[in-house]
């Protein structure tokens, strides 16, 4: 049976994000946590590969994967309302503040403990996160894993045991890949449209189970996750705030006028 | 106190925009303004009225019934009466927002998500109620109808509803207070719960001191959604003859509207029939069995053909969700909005939807919920994106034949009513060869029926065929129009559904209300019967209208406990 793993991240609903002044980091609550939309299309590209493999007799094996807080668990049960047939995820105080480096070490362990310590045949990635935009983390656990890589995925085609066929974005144009599996792929955002959980989906996602492991389950390095773990220092990070507000200028036109003027320092003759 | 400026502009081409509306029909007018204040209208209205000048109002000009398009005279644009006004808390923790009538929709959904308003000028209590409503759980204003930009004040002048009308009702029970300035500049304010007809007998007085006493019609409305002609009960509060009056008695310059906690927890879902049979089953059982139901909604084969074609021709329309095929049994769709207090309950419906998607020929397994906002988002698309292809679909047949225009019914009939009706559209579709596509409010048994003319003999002919549904559904005691309002565009429709007299005794009712005819000229009553109503109800002839509008109507039989205020 093929495996392939999607990683997914939490990545908060709004555009307004929080960050913690001490540490820098995200505060990660998980009040309006989404799934970080590009891994949504990673989660697609693998479920359609499942149900082209599926009408091929072939059975294929959609694992979801997810670092971060205890709340994402409800993020992963949506997966498999969606089609994913399982899903890990890693939450430990120890995982905190880690950056893509410690982040894709521990995605990496996760991943052994997901497949019993083999290698998936592909791991599926968003290109990018839409909170860090780093798009770091696929090619780290490529590096991390020992597999082929290709970023910016804009299409799949059915994988075989022998290797996979896409297609990426580059400046140049469409660069037509071949990799062998094992394999990493990123994909970009709009190579496919996300499908939404059926009846069915939900109520097997209900009753399904999400496993949480932490650092000492999956057996990760402690000086390799969370701030320990991560060289990348953030010196100053900040989201910029409106200083002034705006003013309804109101009253007659004459008075309008005057206020505007006003405003204007007097500068209109 | 300065005396206010008023600014009538002569109608030039830069103001072609304001002559007409989203009924995608064209009038004609002489002047226009575009106040700012109650005062402003008053004044406006005050030199108008001396010239005896028809008046249209306009709001957003998203109407589908060409309430907003004028037929000569003055055009009253409101869209600069933009502001909200205040907000009050009371003891009951309900919140409610006063707005001028000229905000949009989705601006004051955007202030209520983000819970915050521009407090400029409001008073101290209003700045605390503000304060209330941040510390609260998120507030909503149930009214949805499809077009998120059209404007309050037209949203009460033609009682709009939407999708979500099935679980809340249309605009009117959540208009609490409003304020209407009449066509000679006079004041009225209403409160819901202040002034109450007697039997089928209002009197009212303005802030000018005037009297309006009314017959009101003596017709009964229909059990079904209704937005056709003037809302009349025995007894009824004076506010809800305003709301749906198609701008027809006054210019609103101000509403009151209830707010409401937001539901804690919406999922939808679509699901997806091989045939329009069973998706009528289901939406019979669904209105029987589930509790939490927000809005029920159909899409038959047609309109998710035209959604299809759109999708794949790659416009705007690419990023719609892929649609399972027509030959993969999904043929037409229901979509079914849950809004409850927690998951638990949302479960619970969802599992009696899928029991009921088994016993109709439904599918659980192919069926779409969206829980998620990027789900909901998606949905919505899926949506509003029917009506938009199908005005794309009629603009690309203009080009051959300008004459054609898209024909949208707008008609309810009561529950039991649901079968026939939809039986009725396709058997009269199919005889006359027209094209078609039918969505909409199916929970509420109001479909609206987009006649596609290929030609300006299947416009002609879809026209009649409209007709004769207005006859149908009469007879099965429905609506001719259940959202859109009468307006130009179903005026003859009204007559079909209620007859001449009682169209008379709504003329009358208008007399009361402004004697020379000026407001929304054109809008529910033919200009001949107007005419009419006019002579009577400021000539010298011996009729009652005359009396009402001049405050002595000697009317008796009224006077019972409870009824003093109507004796003039």
């Amino acid at each position: 049976m093929m495996h392939i793993v999607v990683c997914v991240k939490a990545v908060p609903g709004s555009t307004e994000v929080r960050m913690d002044p001490v540490t820098h980091t995200i505060i990660r609550d998980g009040g309006a946590a989404v799934v970080n939309p590009f891994d949504a299309t990673a989660l697609e590209v693998a479920l359609r590969i499942k149900d082209a493999r599926a009408n091929m007799g072939r059975p294929t094996r959609v694992s979801t994967l997810s670092m971060g807080i205890p709340a994402t668990e409800s993020l992963l049960r949506d997966c498999i309302a969606r089609g994913a047939d399982d899903a890990l995820l890693l939450s430990d105080r120890a995982f905190a503040g880690a950056d893509t480096l410690a982040t894709s070490y521990a995605l990496s362990c996760g991943m052994h403990a997901l497949c019993d310590g083999t290698a998936p045949d592909l791991v599926l990635c968003g290109k990018m996160a839409v909170d860090g935009d780093t798009a770091q983390i696929g090619p780290e656990l490529a590096g991390l894993l020992d597999m082929a890589c290709a970023t910016d995925v804009r299409s799949v085609e059915v994988p075989s045991p022998g290797g996979v066929v896409v297609r990426r974005a580059t400046d140049q144009g469409i660069e037509r890949v071949e990799l062998p599996l094992p394999a990493v792929l990123t994909i970009a955002k709009d190579a496919v449209q996300p499908r939404m959980p059926s009846i069915a989906g939900v109520f097997a996602a209900r009753d399904a189970e999400v496993r949480v492991l932490g650092a000492h389950g999956v057996g990760a390095d402690s000086a390799r996750i969370g701030l320990a773990g991560s060289p990348t220092q953030v010196v100053r990070s900040f989201v910029p705030e409106r200083e002034a507000a705006g003013e309804d200028v109101l009253g007659d036109v004459a008075a309008q006028a005057a206020r505007v003027r006003e405003l204007m320092g007097g500068a209109c003759a | 106190m300065g005396v206010t400026q008023v600014q009538i502009e002569a109608c030039g081409s830069e103001h072609e925009d304001y002559l007409h509306d989203e009924s995608r029909s064209t009038g004609f007018a002489e002047s226009i303004s575009f106040p700012q204040s109650e005062d402003e209208v008053r004044a406006i209205l005050r030199e108008l009225h001396e010239r005896r000048i028809p008046v249209t109002v306009q709001g957003a000009r998203t109407g589908l019934a060409a309430g907003a398009v004028p037929h000569g005279g003055h055009v009253l644009n409101l869209s600069r009466m933009n502001r909200v006004l205040g907000l009050a808390h009371d003891d009951a923790g309900t919140f409610s927002v006063r707005v001028q009538p000229g905000v949009v929709l989705s601006e004051l959904r955007k202030y209520l998500s983000a819970k915050r308003f521009p407090l400029n000028g409001w008073d101290e209590s209003s700045k605390a109620a503000a304060q209330a409503l941040a510390e609260a759980p998120e507030q909503m204003f149930p009214t949805d109808p499809t077009e998120s930009t059209a404007c309050l004040g037209g949203m009460a002048a033609c009682n709009a509803s939407g999708a979500r009308s099935y679980r809340y009702g249309p605009m009117r029970p959540h208009v609490q207070a409003l304020r209407m300035v009449l066509a000679d500049g006079d004041v009225l304010a209403l409160r819901r719960g202040a002034v109450s007809a007697c039997g089928r007998k209002l009197a009212l007085t303005t802030e000018g001191g005037r009297r309006i006493v009314a017959d009101l019609p003596t017709y009964t409305m229909p059990h079904a959604k209704n937005a056709s002609g003037y809302y009349i009960e025995d007894d009824m509060d004076a506010i809800d003859l305003v709301i749906g009056s198609d701008g027809t008695l006054g210019v609103i310059t101000e509403l009151e509207l209830a707010l409401m906690p937001a539901p804690a927890v919406i999922w939808a879902a679509s699901c997806f029939f091989t045939d329009e049979q069973a998706a009528l089953d289901a939406t019979v059982s669904v209105r029987a069995g589930l509790s939490h139901v927000a809005a029920l909604e159909y899409f038959d084969p047609a309109a998710l053909d035209i959604l299809r074609r759109a999708k794949a021709s790659g416009t705007a329309f690419a990023s719609l969700p892929d649609l399972p095929a027509e030959h993969d049994g999904a043929l037409c769709c229901l979509y079914v909005e849950l809004h409850c207090a927690d998951e638990d309950q949302a479960m619970a419906d969802l599992g009696l939807l899928a029991e009921i998607l088994g016993k109709t020929g439904g599918d659980a397994q192919r069926a779409w919920v969206a829980r998620t906002a990027v789900d909901r988002e998606a949905l919505t698309f899926f949506r509003h994106a029917v009506p938009e292809s199908v005005n794309m679909l009629i603009d690309e047949r203009r080009r051959t034949d300008a004459s054609i225009t898209k024909l949208g019914s707008d008609m309810s009939v009561p529950n039991e009513r649901l079968h026939d009706v939809v039986a009725l559209y396709r058997a009269t579709l199919a005889k006359e060869g027209l094209q078609a596509a039918a969505w909409g409010h199916i929970g509420d048994n109001h479909l609206h029926v987009n006649v596609l003319p290929r030609s300006h003999d299947e416009f002609l002919r879809g026209k009649r065929l409209f007709e004769r549904w207005a006859h149908e559904v009469t007879a099965m005691g429905g609506a001719v129009s259940a959202e859109h309002g009468v307006g130009k565009l179903k005026r003859d429709f009204l007559a079909i559904m209620y007859g001449d007299e009682h169209l008379r005794e709504m003329a009358r009712v208008k007399g009361a209300f402004d004697p020379y005819g000026q407001l929304g000229r054109g809008n529910l009553f033919p200009e001949e019967l107007l005419a009419a109503t006019e002579e009577a109800s400021t000539g010298a002839g011996p009729d009652a209208a005359a009396d009402f509008a001049a405050g002595t109507s000697g009317a008796a039989g009224f006077e019972r406990p409870g009824c003093e205020g109507v004796s003039a």
